[in-house]
């Protein structure tokens, strides 16, 4: 019965021939030029839940910290799609004996699984050959060339040190595994964040791991990035493809994965079997290989970028949240405030962006479904309006507001209103504390807002 | 009542979200995702043959449970076995006997009810490869408090806190064009209950309020899992046949 399944990713002849023949125009199945990769993106995971610490003591080293679950946060992984090839990387970190013959040295380890899901003949279980090839070519490419600086994960040598752990899961298998996983390992390796320790207490030997929340956790030193890149021979040797797809491997015989760096460093070679190939064009692949890796190290930082700046936002804003929740207003004229504010925003939803913001503080009250939909009879003079929220705030929040709305149209639920897309918003985009900002203590802005407005409408109605 | 941590009243589900249709080479999968808890469920379709202690006149199921780190361990196993069961009872084995169905489940994230969330994206899934049913499950989790009250959708941190909770998986009332002619005195089919998994110990009438609470919020989640199957047609030819 299982033989049946691993012949599905076999080819037709028919297929072969045509797969072939094709190349000799140079013409790909994908329609790609041969030097050409497939569109590459890279997500990051966005999920926050509060961390936990747990108390252990260990006898035999007298050491006493607290092992913090790091799998939780949002640090340390991504989610690479390379054309049809589908990878998720994690990075977690604990603390761990080092080993014995490098006691000032961190650990890293990398575990590759092959999910059945990626491919109907990948079998659970032991890992395969392929599996194993790929874990190792990206082991060698990211461990032994001293990407990530080990001897900063050192705590104290020879007792404790950070010993790094990346899974790869391979989901979908579109072609072209080794590079999807390499990118995918990096950008997670990227954004992992480990929690600040540090050694005191009263024999100077405990450890202390501190929680996350209390001191910012420290990113790894990466000092270089190196991006596997992977060719596909055909025609003896004559025809050569960058980033096959899983069609194209099938038919090929020979394939090579080159580890290069930015700088023009070969970090690892792969040629594991096939037909033999000149070595001239194996130094032509290197050439090709160094081009194409800066092109992916820019695009990898740029994501990276992206998504820290996003990070470094959800962090200014949540401050203000946790001191504005405290402060407490009597109902009854903060509703007769709130539903005018809303009834001038309203007016203004459509004209102005800059309202979109706030205009999702609109949906959270509940008395303002009905404003909406009546006539409003306010002057929009509303520029005035937004001066509950700082100047510097509103447009970080029109960016990700336009996320929230691009997520939304993912997510579909629409029941339990209005509590329920604050919630939506907030795990959508993760930069909820902005949103809760003007949402969860409306109470407090709308009591700073609540004297101007009055000044306004009496300024209105005096003019008139 | 005391607050939930994310602010949450005792009777709100956390955000849900659901795509189908996001692998290329599975015959079926989908996303499900329950505030932070993120499942990723794929469907290989029936292959010929089945395994040695399975039924050769029935379809069988065949579930991996890939966790998000870490080595395959009892629990997953145990998720394996519960899903497969709940799989087996809600598709119709009759079609297509002597076959395996393959389920694979990738943990993603997880905050707290893990299996509920497993169970409606394998149910997704399922639904996106074809493969018959004779109704979709859905499923939730309550937990029991010390005073009595019932909250529904957990996450971890509760897990952890709460002296009893359980999974619970009921079925959903299949729509039919047909007009239901039977009498009003039969019980609706959301009234059974596929499956249910109980932690802790609670006293009996604490589980029924369980199952009472459980089976109002399935209707709400199930109303949410149709409207997402039916948005999103399936326009691609059989991929079974690729």
């Amino acid at each position: 019965m299982e033989q049946r399944w691993a012949n599905t990713s076999r080819l037709t002849i028919n297929e072969k021939q045509f797969i072939e023949e094709a190349l000799r125009s140079e013409i790909r199945v994908d329609g790609r030029r041969l030097y050409d990769y497939r569109r590459l993106t890279i997500k990051f995971g966005r999920y926050r839940c509060l961390p936990r610490a747990t108390i252990l003591s260990c006898k035999c080293y007298h050491l006493r910290f607290s092992l913090f679950c790091c799998n939780c946060r949002e640090d340390g992984s991504s989610e690479v799609q390379l054309g049809e090839t589908h990878v998720m990387a994690f990075v977690t970190g604990q603390l761990l004996q080092p080993y014995r013959d490098r006691p000032n040295e961190g650990t890293l380890a990398i575990f590759t699984e092959f999910s059945p899901m990626a491919d109907p003949s990948f079998e659970p279980g032991r890992p395969g050959e392929a599996a194993i090839e790929l874990g190792r070519v990206i082991d060698r490419g990211l461990r032994e060339s001293r990407a990530v600086d080990m001897e900063s994960l050192c705590v104290v040598a020879g007792k404790s040190v950070w010993a790094i752990r990346v899974d790869l899961h391979i989901i979908d298998n579109g072609g072209n595994l080794i590079d999807a996983a390499n990118i995918a390992a990096l950008a997670a390796l990227s954004t992992f964040r480990r929690p600040e320790c540090s050694v005191g207490g009263d024999d100077n030997q405990e450890i202390i791991v501190h929680d996350p929340e209390v001191r910012d956790p420290i990113p790894l030193t990466i000092h270089h990035f190196p991006i596997a890149v992977t060719f596909a021979f055909f025609h003896e040797g004559n025809t050569l493809v960058i980033d096959p797809h899983y069609k194209e491997e099938a038919v090929s015989g020979v394939r090579m994965t080159v580890t290069v760096n930015s700088n023009g460093d070969v970090c690892a070679i792969q040629k594991a079997g096939g037909e033999g190939i000149l070595s001239g064009d194996v130094m032509r692949c290197l050439r090709i290989a160094s081009l194409k890796a800066s092109e992916m190290t820019t695009k990898i930082k740029e994501a990276v970028e992206t998504y820290n700046a996003e990070v470094a936002l959800k962090k200014v804003k949540r401050h203000p949240s946790l001191i504005a929740q405290k402060i407490t207003v009597p109902d009854v004229e903060m509703k007769e405030a709130s539903f005018q504010k809303t009834k001038e925003l309203s007016a203004d939803m459509e004209n102005s962006p800059n309202q979109t913001s706030t205009s999702l503080t609109t949906t959270k009250d509940k008395d303002t479904n009905a404003s909406i939909g009546r006539p409003l009879n306010w002057d929009p003079y509303s520029s005035s309006a937004p001066a509950i929220v700082s100047s510097s705030t509103l447009p970080e929040l029109v960016g990700t507001s336009k996320d929230a709305n691009e997520d939304q149209m993912m997510q579909t639920d629409e029941e339990y209103d209005p509590n329920l897309k604050k919630d939506q918003i907030a795990s959508a985009t993760g930069v909820s504390s902005g949103i809760h900002k003007q949402n969860s203590p409306p109470k407090s802005l709308k009591d700073a807002v609540k004297p101007k407005h009055k000044r306004k409408k009496n300024a209105e109605r005096g003019a008139r | 009542m005391e607050d939930r941590t994310d602010g949450r009243n005792a009777n709100q589900l956390r955000p849900l979200g659901c795509s189908r249709n996001i692998l290329n080479r599975a015959h079926g999968s989908a996303r499900w995702s329950q505030g932070n808890t993120i499942v990723l469920a794929a469907v290989y379709g029936p292959k010929s043959g089945t395994k040695k202690g399975e039924n050769p006149e029935k379809a069988s199921f065949e579930v991996i449970w890939k966790p998000k780190t870490g080595q395959i361990g009892k629990q997953e196993r145990e998720y394996e076995m519960i899903l497969k069961r709940t799989l087996q009872s809600i598709c119709l084995v009759n079609v297509h006997p002597n076959t395996t169905t393959s389920v694979i489940v990738q943990v993603v994230g997880d905050d707290g009810s893990l299996l509920p969330c497993a169970i409606n994206a394998s149910c997704a899934a399922l639904v996106d490869a074809g493969i018959p049913m004779k109704h979709l499950a859905v499923s939730i989790s309550c937990g029991l408090m010390e005073e009595g009250s019932i909250i529904l959708d957990l996450t971890k941190s509760e897990e952890e806190k709460l002296k009893a909770f359980a999974y619970l998986v009921f079925p959903n009332s299949p729509l039919s064009v047909i007009d239901k002619v039977h009498s009003s005195k039969e019980e609706p089919i959301e009234h059974g209950i596929i499956t249910s998994v109980s932690y802790g110990a609670m006293p009996v009438s604490g589980y029924f309020d369980c199952l009472e609470r459980g089976r109002a919020a399935s209707a709400a989640i199930s109303e949410f899992l149709r409207r997402s199957l039916q948005k999103q047609s399936s326009d691609d030819a059989s991929r079974a046949a690729q």
